[in-house]
């Protein structure tokens, strides 16, 4: 395994336990996600692998080197594309892709050829010469990827690489991140893009204050919900959330979002409840589509507010071809 | 990886980072340079020969104490504010590679001034200096230290606290300090703290290599500046290092 974390804890000074005993192992060629609401140690657990921070106990090894005990090692073999924005105001990103490709040793042709691959692929070649200070947050974002992936560790870290985004330019980053595995590294993808992180992963461990609570396969994640649907249900603004029937499970709401599952034998007295919500005016609209990972990520963590504004668009958009109306 | 491409590397990014205010600084600081050895002798007319001695002598000094203590620190702090320092230190790169990468950008920003105070200060006063070819190691010693120094207090210190004690230090260089001026004015306290301190060894040497013939070289001030740059070195190194 190229990354092996065994048993690390981070405590920080006035208590926060923020790692409680991770252990994790990232293979060469795997995508591997850490998904988790803000404030569960995903973070943290990123820059103890790049030797930013030092854990409590516990051990990291990155291509069989230790490093904790030699981060400057660690950092040899690991590029990471930190959750911060990278400030690169006075440089343009091709200046930006290159200083860091040269610095992580690559050659100067090395690095011209990839960072024109890369800027290729992310349709980013307009923005190539244009000053840091004048880019959009999304490109800046992309910049962050191009320069952690230019001269790419064994190990990758990507610390929510999709954030700013456009929905266009998420699938063509998407495609990079699998390219880099495809290429022989380890990619840790930190994400609390449950939805994204579906199709993206090859495997995801769901951390929630600082444990480990779920690992897995997308595919085995899911097989424990497999009698079930996830119903979802839009409420009509200002509208109170109508009482349940009695076949409706695990409801959480997010604002107006509610999810709950329904057994899938129970499916066509469950899409006519809905679809008599939907009549009422109570519910604005619904579908009842297979469980996805984003009620394997509730049933660990046990509620959807992590989730983030976005997830929920691209979950409406992308159910809106088994709308049961 | 060499150090040297890295730290090749890194002189370019800064500069590129900076370029923006790079020549106002230059500006800046060779105004500041300038009003020492030219203004003072406007607001006291009738100086003696080796007051304006000390005072063209001093800026220098005074000059270089200030980037290391000031500049490099304000600049340090900021780019810890903006998340700068700690994407650089995910790179593999040595971390005193990164000071030595700023120092010489800042050097490159201070040393016109310094020359030309120096020079203009020279012609208007008719002081015949003579310099010696160890100001150049003399200047190197004070700038490094200074900034090794300046380094270690922004990377301890929280970013305001670390921007608040550099102004305290240039009211200290400036005024409190025997570089514009002989250490016999001050109290004997504060003397006896100037003799372990760095900052009078610092305008020391630097007169001692401009005019020797006022202000004999010797050796002490060179080894108290060698000792506080090897000790500001291996904290700054610790503390650059530290993980949390």
């Amino acid at each position: 395994m190229l990354l092996e974390i065994v048993d690390v804890t981070k405590t920080y000074r006035g208590g926060v336990r923020a790692n409680d005993g991770v252990t994790l192992e990232v293979g060469a060629g795997e995508v591997y996600g850490l998904l988790g609401h803000n404030g569960a140690g995903k973070t943290t657990l990123a820059n103890q692998v790049v030797g930013l921070l030092r854990p409590d106990t516990g051990s990291i090894h990155i291509d069989g080197v230790d490093a904790v005990a030699r981060p400057d090692e660690a950092r040899r073999r690991c590029s990471i594309q930190p959750q911060a924005q990278v400030p690169i105001a006075g440089l343009t990103p091709r200046q930006a892709i290159g200083l860091v490709g040269r610095l992580r040793g690559a050659t100067a042709p090395d690095v011209h050829r990839r960072s024109r691959a890369l800027s290729a692929a992310l349709e980013l070649d307009e923005w190539l010469d244009v000053d840091g200070v004048r880019l959009s947050g999304g490109v800046k974002r992309l910049v962050s990827f191009c320069m952690a992936a230019v001269a790419p560790g064994r190990v990758v870290i990507l610390d929510e690489p999709t954030n700013d985004v456009d929905p266009v330019r998420r699938r063509l980053l998407w495609a990079q991140v699998r390219r880099l595995a495809d290429d022989g590294a380890a990619v840790l993808l930190v994400t609390h893009n449950v939805i994204e992180a579906e199709r993206a992963v090859d495997r995801l461990a769901i951390l929630d204050h600082g444990r480990v609570v779920v690992e897995g396969t997308p595919s085995s994640l899911k097989a424990g919900l497999a009698e079930d649907l996830r119903l979802e249900l839009v409420l009509e603004p200002g509208a109170d959330a109508p009482a349940m029937a009695p076949f409706v499970r695990r409801v959480t709401r997010n604002g107006h979002r509610v999810l709950a599952t329904v057994p899938a034998g129970e499916a066509s007295d469950a899409a006519a409840w809905a679809q008599q919500l939907r009549r009422a005016g109570t519910v604005e609209e619904f579908s009842l589509a297979p469980a996805t990972l984003e009620d394997v990520y509730i049933g660990a963590v046990g509620r959807a507010d992590a989730l983030q504004p976005e997830s929920r668009t691209i979950a409406r958009e992308e159910l809106a071809g088994v709308h049961a109306a | 990886m060499s150090m040297l491409r890295s730290y090749r590397l890194l002189v370019g990014w800064q500069a590129r980072r900076l370029k923006g205010v790079l020549p106002l600084a230059i500006v800046v600081q060779t105004l500041l340079a300038l009003g020492i050895v030219i203004g003072y002798p406007l607001l006291f007319p009738g100086l003696d020969r080796s007051t304006t001695l000390f005072l063209a002598t001093g800026a220098p000094a005074i000059t270089l104490i200030s980037m290391g203590l000031v500049l490099v620190p304000q600049m340090v702090a900021q780019s810890r504010t903006e998340g700068t320092l700690d994407y650089m230190r995910s790179l593999p790169v040595p971390r005193l590679v990164y000071l030595l990468a700023d120092l010489s950008v800042w050097l490159a920003v201070v040393l016109p001034g310094v020359i030309f105070a120096v020079a203009v200060g020279d012609v208007r006063f008719g002081l015949e200096l003579q310099v010696s070819p160890l100001v150049v190691p003399a200047m190197l010693l004070v700038a490094l230290t200074a900034t090794a120094i300046g380094y270690a207090i922004a990377s301890l210190l929280p970013a305001m606290l670390a921007n608040l004690l550099t102004q305290v230090l240039v009211v200290f260089v400036l005024m409190f300090s025997p570089l514009n001026f002989p250490p016999d004015r001050l109290p004997s306290w504060l003397a006896a703290i100037h003799r372990v301190l760095p900052i009078q060894a610092m305008g020391e040497v630097i007169r001692g290599t401009l005019a020797g013939g006022t202000f004999p070289l010797t050796t002490g001030p060179f080894l108290l500046l060698a000792a506080w740059c090897v000790a500001s070195f291996v904290v700054t190194h610790r503390v650059m290092n530290r993980r949390a």
